[in-house]
């Protein structure tokens, strides 16, 4: 067993420093894709359409999507760097502690407020999807989702006693 | 913490110093400090039965309840 972990948290490692990049790579491609390029023409182009209220309200509601795109970046991030630094602790013997309690609180959070943005998504999509033009986002609600949320924060509960059970066996004699 | 550890007291006694006591019941110094400046948690009862076995002790020569005064 020690061997897969002593192998998983070096990838693991590098994995998550990885989507750290890509995240703000796909951020930046989000918000070129907002300010770069925010001519109507150009997006009713790329999806066939022509000028009129439903198309209008099409683009609309894909520059919503991408807004909400935008703002789970740092969510993302926040989540990202926590997990990093757990990671970090594992590697360095000493998980159990108060500080990844609160990282994963944190994350928990994070989770929570990612899930909430992913329903917006989907009722975004929902609201502009015609049966000429349907869209199909990978978004609204999960129960996975919605479990891993519960999951996390539970966990957050757990390493938080963790902590305190740690404490008193170092401080027992 | 209303529990007073009398380690000092019971060391000066038996004219032994903290460093004796760790090598004698083979516990480290770092921990016998922790539990002589009250700073420790719990006490293992083996601790405790190696300490008055040391000592020539009871338990209750080196802890005592001493009450904190009201606020």
């Amino acid at each position: 067993m020690s061997h897969s972990y002593s192998a998983a948290l070096p990838v693991a490692h590098i994995v998550l420093k990885f989507l750290v990049v890509l995240n703000w790579l796909s951020g930046a491609a989000i918000l070129a894709l907002l300010v770069v390029m925010p001519h109507e023409q150009w997006i009713m182009a790329e999806f066939g359409l022509s000028p009129s209220p439903e198309a209008e309200r099409l683009v609309m509601g894909l520059r919503a999507i991408a807004v909400v795109g935008l703002a789970t970046i740092p969510l993302n991030h926040a989540l990202l760097k926590r997990l990093l630094a757990i990671v970090g602790t594992v590697r360095a013997g000493d998980p159990f502690v108060a500080a990844n309690a609160n990282r994963l609180q944190a994350i928990a959070w994070a989770l929570l407020a990612l899930q909430l943005l992913s329903l917006v998504v989907g009722a975004i999509a929902d609201a502009i999807s015609t049966p000429a033009h349907p869209l199909h986002f990978d978004a609204g609600f999960s129960i996975n989702g919605w479990l891993a949320v519960l999951l996390t924060f539970v966990l957050a509960r757990v390493f938080a006693e963790g902590g305190l059970m740690r404490e008193d066996l170092e401080r027992t004699v | 913490m209303a529990i007073a550890v009398k380690l000092d007291d019971l060391l000066h006694d038996r004219r032994m110093t903290l460093t004796e006591l760790a090598d004698r019941i083979g516990i480290t110094l770092a921990n016998l400090s922790i539990l002589k400046t009250g700073k420790a948690r719990a006490v293992r009862f083996s601790t405790l039965d190696a300490i008055c076995k040391a000592l020539a002790c009871q338990p209750g020569d080196i802890l005592r309840f001493e009450p904190d005064e009201a606020p």
